[in-house]
């Protein structure tokens, strides 16, 4: 059975043959940072020091760069021999390592489901118990399908402030076990969640913001936006929203009305396909903030939508100029997607 | 009944035994109020402390020992062993005064916690002061060209270079005991601190030189002592929020003018003073100061009223230049220095345009120049091309051609019947507010207005052993050295550009 040591603390557990590194840590009574637990969001980033892990399950998160350079999600990597791992980077005290897992379980009911495009879903949950969830603009949390003991992860879409809701944003995949689940779902029915999770968040900075999104990603951006407003932030924000077509994009006036409570905040809204009648921006996200960015040195980068667009978006704005180690992201990749692969 | 040894070791380590030796009464009175009870993570007795740091004391000074006999010196890069002739007694007089802001705090402050981390400190910056003198002596003994290094400490507090380090650190022991952490423990040891020493030891290494990264890395290894006791003041004087006002006035006043002085004076060193250059100066300054201060380390302290200073966008847009006009007005004024400015050339060029994009267009045709005036048979220096003596700036003192010299931004005002000049918008709030700390300074070139260039280098004692030729020169490897007579020839007069 491989052992794994994590410094700098010191401590070791054993994982069972094939058993995520997180999963045993957690069982073993340890806590490190975790989000969506299937290799998407990224929380769970630290280094191998020493060994080697299997983490052919963790494929979006990391770039090239770091899986070269030693780094893996604990979530989704299994030891292959004893190894040694470096916690530092999920900034974690002693005290919260020893704690055990710390992500909160709660009871929620069903507000309202609003469609909001033909495949986009706005979900709102009431908390019960506990009633209310102190979580940071950006994070997101585990949902458990009822019914059943699957798990899926939606970011808020509210603001910090609205803590005794939660409002999410699913995209519907047919077939999907919450998206068959929501097409019946009603007002009063129980839902249990676990959160909050994740590290995407705006970063205290000096730079300007610029936030991408494609899909259901414009939950975390919402919330993000929503927040800078009431903190009064002064950097000026530039808010790209991608869809294949006009009627995909929602939450539009929404958007706009955050953006118009600073001055310094733009909102443009890009359709993919030809041949509608759309007089706004045209064509990819990415070749939108190609034609009207020019430079972006001096910017924070933060992406969220489906994978092949945080991908391409990453690579454009590390081209444009902004930093790698400034571009924060959230890739919702369906839990078939890597069971598949 | 008698304490055990155990009750008096917990007794004294808990810190809460109130202050009975010597004068309570506070040295330096601070506007702060300071809660009675502290947090220092360390609770490290002196005692302890002072065994753990004399084993680092002799091991720096075992490696000197073996650096003379391993000749470190002699694979030197000429270019970090010249500037080093600045950049090394900077350190020194940072802590020298840094010696001077523990003792204020340990004299002014009624929490027990916070004085014994200070205590701590205070001797850890003397062990510093003793590291770089010794090390300066091994380069006196040692290097190819010492003169520079024997007057180094001397010439900071009289020439133009020296008087930007000498302004610098005087804010650690000058003023309130609260405010010298913010500058000292906050803003150059917690923002600063991997850019003082881990990069420039990483840079001496990259260019042949590991004393120094031996002496550094020795010192360095004291800073997370220095960063707590910062982090501890802070968040003791956060607890009443009657202090939060002057704290973000104080970061805001601190972190602009560290950033005039340290980013012009070490991205000098890191790039002009070396030929290998293992990073951009710029890119360290996004990674530790953009990244890990602004966006981790102040991230947590907003929470409790702290506020990012509103002048950090400007400091990342003028962190790019900065370091770039120092070095151009570091060569004009060759004379006035004590170390061989290090020419830079095509391969240095190729270097500069391609970390900082449109340098070439605004350096490139100076430095050419400056190679061109480089041998005394030029029978020309850069200072008589210019129209006039740049102004040095009030506050951070230096030259009034700041960022660019293509787009300065020099204020000049009348201040009580004087005229001042600043180099910028942030240094002008500063002079406005705190006017008593500032306007008593003179001018360098107002010493010396109407005098011939070569009795200022006589009267500054800029000349070596033979009494003729220059300590300063304009350039490493010359066919032959500028002499006073040289200067003498040319007949060029100092101008105070404030009086004429």
């Amino acid at each position: 059975m491989p052992r794994v040591r994590f410094t700098p603390f010191g401590r070791t557990i054993e994982c069972a043959e094939g058993e995520p590194i997180l999963s045993a840590a957690l069982s073993q009574g340890y806590f490190l940072r975790y989000g969506c637990r299937h290799g998407g969001c990224g929380t769970c980033k630290v280094l191998v020091t020493d060994g080697d892990v299997d983490d052919t399950g963790s494929s979006f998160a990391l770039t090239h760069g770091e899986r070269s350079a030693g780094w893996t999600l604990v979530c989704s990597s299994r030891p292959l021999s004893d190894c040694v791992i470096d916690l530092s980077a999920m900034s974690l005290t002693e005290e919260e390592f020893l704690a055990g897992d710390q992500i909160e379980a709660f009871d929620t009911v069903i507000e309202r489901v609003t469609d909001l495009t033909p495949t986009i879903r706005g979900v709102t949950l009431r908390l019960v118990n506990p009633p209310q969830m102190r979580f940071t603009a950006g994070q997101f949390v585990n949902v458990e399908v009822p019914g059943t003991d699957n798990v899926r992860a939606f970011s808020m879409a509210n603001a910090p402030s609205a803590n005794s809701e939660i409002e999410l944003i699913v995209r519907v995949f047919p077939g999907g076990h919450f998206s068959e689940y929501l097409k019946y779902a009603e007002k009063g029915q129980r839902v249990r969640v676990f959160g909050p999770v994740g590290s995407l968040r705006v970063r205290l900075s000096y730079r300007k913001i610029i936030m991408i999104a494609g899909g259901s990603g414009m939950a975390p951006m919402l919330s993000m936006l929503a927040d800078l407003a009431q903190k009064k932030d002064r950097r000026p924000v530039t808010v790209f929203f991608g869809a294949r077509t006009s009627e995909e994009l929602y939450y539009v006036d929404r958007l706009k009305a955050l953006c118009d409570l600073s001055a310094r905040a733009e909102f443009v809204p890009v359709v993919e396909g030809p041949g509608e009648a759309w007089d706004g921006e045209r064509g990819l996200v990415t070749d939108a903030i190609a034609r009207r960015m020019g430079s972006l040195k001096g910017y924070d980068a933060y992406l969220c939508g489906p994978p092949p667009m945080v991908e391409a978006a990453r690579e454009l704005v590390v081209r444009l100029g902004v930093r790698e180690a400034n571009v924060y992201f959230d890739a919702f990749v369906p839990t078939g997607v890597l069971e598949r692969a | 009944m008698p304490f055990t040894l155990e009750q008096i070791h917990d007794k004294t380590k808990s810190y809460d035994w109130p202050f009975t030796v010597g004068d309570s009464r506070p040295k330096q009175p601070t506007r702060y109020i300071i809660p009675p009870k502290g947090k220092d993570p360390f609770r490290m007795l002196v005692r302890d402390y002072m065994k753990m740091e004399a084993e680092k004391d002799d091991r720096t000074h075992g490696f000197l020992d073996a650096a003379i006999r391993m000749r470190t010196t002699e694979n030197a890069d000429p270019r970090l062993m010249e500037v080093m002739k600045l950049t090394l007694p900077d350190f020194t007089i940072a802590e020298f005064e840094a010696v001077s802001a523990a003792g204020g705090i340990i004299a002014s402050v009624q929490n027990q916690e916070i004085r014994q981390g200070y205590q701590a400190q205070m001797m850890d910056e003397i062990r510093h002061t003793q590291l770089e003198t010794a090390l300066r002596h091994y380069y006196v003994k040692h290097w190819e060209d010492p003169a520079g290094y024997d007057i180094g400490q001397k010439a900071l507090y009289e020439l133009p270079a020296g008087l930007v380090g000498v302004s610098a650190f005087l804010h650690f022991n000058t003023g309130d005991p609260i405010d010298c952490v913010m500058h000292l423990n906050v803003v150059l040891e917690t923002a600063y601190t991997n850019i003082l020493v881990v990069a420039v030891p990483q840079i001496a290494v990259a260019n042949g030189e590991s004393a120094l990264a031996s002496t550094f890395l020795s010192i360095q290894s004291d800073e997370a002592r220095h960063m707590a006791n910062g982090y501890g003041t802070l968040m003791a004087v956060l607890q009443d929020e009657n202090n939060i006002p002057d704290c973000n006035r104080a970061l805001e006043r601190y972190f602009w003018i560290n950033h005039r002085q340290l980013d012009a004076l070490v991205g000098h060193q890191a790039e002009y003073g070396a030929t290998v250059r293992p990073w951009c100066y710029r890119d360290q300054w996004e990674e530790w100061v953009g990244d890990d201060f602004v966006s981790s380390y102040m991230e947590r302290l907003t929470d409790f009223g702290l506020q990012v200073p509103e002048r950090v966008p400007k400091v990342a847009e003028d962190v790019t230049w900065l370091h770039h006009t120092t070095a151009m007005a570091l060569a004009i004024i060759w004379p006035l220095n004590f170390w061989r400015s290090p020419i830079q050339g095509p391969k240095d060029f190729g270097w500069f345009e391609a970390n900082y994009p449109g340098w070439y267009d605004v350096y490139g045709k100076f430095w050419e120049a400056h190679a061109q005036m480089a041998e005394p048979e030029s029978g020309q220096i850069m200072m008589q091309q210019l129209p006039s003596l740049p102004p040095l700036c009030q506050v951070c003192q230096l030259p009034c051609i700041m960022p660019r010299p293509d787009s300065p931004e020099t204020r000049i005002f009348d201040y009580n019947g004087s005229r001042i000049a600043v180099c910028s918008e942030g240094c002008e709030w500063v002079f406005r507010n705190w006017p008593v700390a500032y306007s008593g300074r003179k001018q360098f070139w107002s010493l010396y207005h109407g005098r011939d260039l070569a009795d200022v280098i006589l009267d500054l004692g800029l000349v070596r052993e033979d009494g003729k030729t220059l300590v300063g020169q304009p350039g490493i490897d010359l066919k032959r050295m500028w002499t006073i007579d040289d200067i003498r020839r040319l007949n060029y007069e100092v101008k105070d550009p404030l009086q004429s």
